[in-house]
């Protein structure tokens, strides 16, 4: 079992609050009236299944899809109801860490991390430079800067998507599955620099993540989605030592990674014969 | 006047249609002229390279065949009644006029305009468009504007120049072949042609430059569906290009011709 990370002291300042939050795709509810709040300084960590909606959820929270209804309080503002101008605002307050990286294939590692700089802050070429070597110092990638993407490793190019994500120095970190496909000692690695960004530099960060493992290592605060029968709702909240005491069968189904259990691989027996029947 | 145009720059907010992009691009244009660091000098050279001067040496073949295909053909027909003296004109009323403008904007839409599309329409798949938006980075501006005042400077220089090449390519037949003096076939060529003939070309390339950015930039920002979504917008960019140019052209040469 991986080591409990060593709790911060969050301070009770929300930072991002979700409120009846619901998002349907032709009537079906992939989120279902969720409420969380997130407070100054957690590793909140989000998990569930595939198709469980966390993705959705992510996009929804960084403003780049509208709910179907409720609400998102980004630092007291709704981003639900915010003019792209007002969004824009926003955004300058947090970094995304992207799945896959989202790097621009056409510039450079160290491009990569200075566009957020250039584009929005009037800092001198110079200092931008040394901003771009210090963020790639933080993930252990310097002398990466003359890369291009491509010619990266996974946990590599992760890396500097994190870095880029945190070179407006923001207050919250998004990150979607940042340890997806990588090898144990990546991940750990990757879970180290999402702890040393909350805990050195001071970031909020909201993490999406299957990875159990990993989700136990980083939070401080974890939320889990259901799917199935239970789709979109939360099942369980709550810190980890929480979250493993939960009885809650789907949960621990989930972070026990087993196989039987509520979280159904296959249709029943009766359900599965109904189905062959029809579509015969 | 701010106002209205930053009304302009989020037009239709995340939704956006041909016509909205079309606003936009306008918006900030306008917005660029205003404020010092909207428009980077940087990036519209580069791309003026990447989808202007990289494609002149294409361009300029295409018209050189077009000057010996129009000196080759012409020379059968009014040789026969002993009109030669009359083949450079023809040459170059030809290519200022239509052939010039309507040739090099084809191999721009096959070669800039698919690139355009395919590059933005692979960036939309790899979530790079959305990481622009998620920093606070509009797209348009700094992907689709670069590309378009790109375009409108460079469609132009690159027809004037693909003009003279296929000049080159007239005078080449004539002399070479038909032994007719090049005092003679430069006179002729230069003479014929009025400013306005240059001119009407010129205005049909700036409305051919807007036809194939504005497609391949609406065609790759809304691709769908991964690799086949970007092979479908390529295409489909291609094809809406040269159709909408060939409308265009008759709509203009109309214009031009029996209106104004």
């Amino acid at each position: 079992m991986s080591p409990t990370p060593k709790k911060t002291n969050p301070s009770s300042d929300v930072i991002l609050e979700v409120k009846d939050l619901v998002q349907s795709y032709n009537g079906r509810a992939v989120l279902n009236g969720l409420n969380f709040k997130v407070r100054k300084g957690e590793t909140f960590v989000i998990m569930g299944g595939s198709g469980c909606g966390k993705t959705t959820l992510l996009r929804i929270l960084i403003g780049a899809q509208k709910p179907t209804s409720g609400s998102v309080h980004l630092f007291g503002e709704d981003i639900t109801k915010a003019s792209s101008q007002e969004l824009d605002r926003i955004r300058l307050r947090f970094g995304m860490n992207f799945q896959f990286g989202a790097l621009f294939q056409s510039m450079t590692v160290g491009e990569n991390i200075a566009l957020p700089l250039q584009e929005h802050s009037q800092v001198d070429p110079s200092l931008i430079e040394m901003i771009v070597k210090m963020k790639l110092e933080l993930v252990g990638l310097t002398g990466f800067e003359n890369f291009k993407p491509s010619e990266l490793s996974g946990g590599m190019r992760k890396r500097v998507g994190l870095a880029r994500a945190l070179a407006l120095d923001p207050e919250l970190l998004f990150s979607d599955e940042p340890t997806s496909g990588l090898d144990p000692v990546m991940t750990a690695v990757v879970d180290q620099l999402t702890l040393d960004s909350t805990r050195k530099i001071g970031v909020t960060a909201v993490v999406v993540s299957h990875d159990m493992t990993s989700c136990f290592r980083i939070a401080t605060h974890m939320l889990m989605l259901g799917n199935g029968p239970r789709q979109g709702e939360i099942i369980a909240e709550g810190t980890p030592d929480e979250i493993r005491a939960n009885p809650d069968p789907f949960l621990q189904q989930f972070v026990r990674g087993e196989a039987d259990g509520p979280i159904a691989f296959r249709l029943s027996q009766d359900d599965y014969l109904k189905h062959l029947l029809q579509e015969g | 006047m701010k106002f209205s145009f930053e009304s302009l720059l989020n037009a239709g907010g995340s939704r956006l249609t041909y016509g909205l992009l079309n606003l936009r691009i306008l918006g900030w244009i306008l917005y660029g002229f205003t404020r010092p660091g909207i428009l980077v000098p940087s990036q519209i050279l580069s791309q003026i390279i990447r989808i202007g001067v990289q494609a002149i040496p294409m361009a300029s073949l295409v018209s050189l065949s077009v000057g010996f295909i129009l000196a080759m053909q012409s020379s059968t027909e009014l040789g026969k009644m002993g009109a030669d003296s009359f083949i450079p004109d023809l040459v170059s009323l030809s290519l200022m006029r239509e052939l010039g403008p309507l040739l090099v904007a084809i191999i721009v839409v096959g070669r800039s305009g698919s690139a355009v599309a395919a590059e933005l329409g692979t960036m939309k798949v790899n979530e790079e468009i959305e990481a622009l938006r998620v920093m606070a980075i509009d797209p348009i501006r700094y992907l689709v504007v670069p590309r378009f005042i790109a375009l409108i400077i460079m469609l132009p220089c690159m027809t004037i120049f693909g003009n003279c090449v296929g000049l080159v390519g007239g005078w080449a037949v004539c002399t070479l072949e038909m032994g007719m003096p090049s005092s003679f076939y430069i006179m002729r060529a230069m003479q014929r042609p009025e400013l306005w003939d240059l001119f009407s070309g010129l205005i049909k390339t700036a409305v051919f430059a807007h036809i194939i950015i504005t497609i391949a930039c609406y065609q790759g920002l809304n691709v769908e569906g991964g690799a086949e979504g970007v092979g479908r917008a390529t295409t489909s960019a291609v094809v809406y290009s040269i159709l909408w140019i060939i409308i265009a052209d008759t709509i203009l040469t109309g214009l031009f011709y029996f209106v104004l």
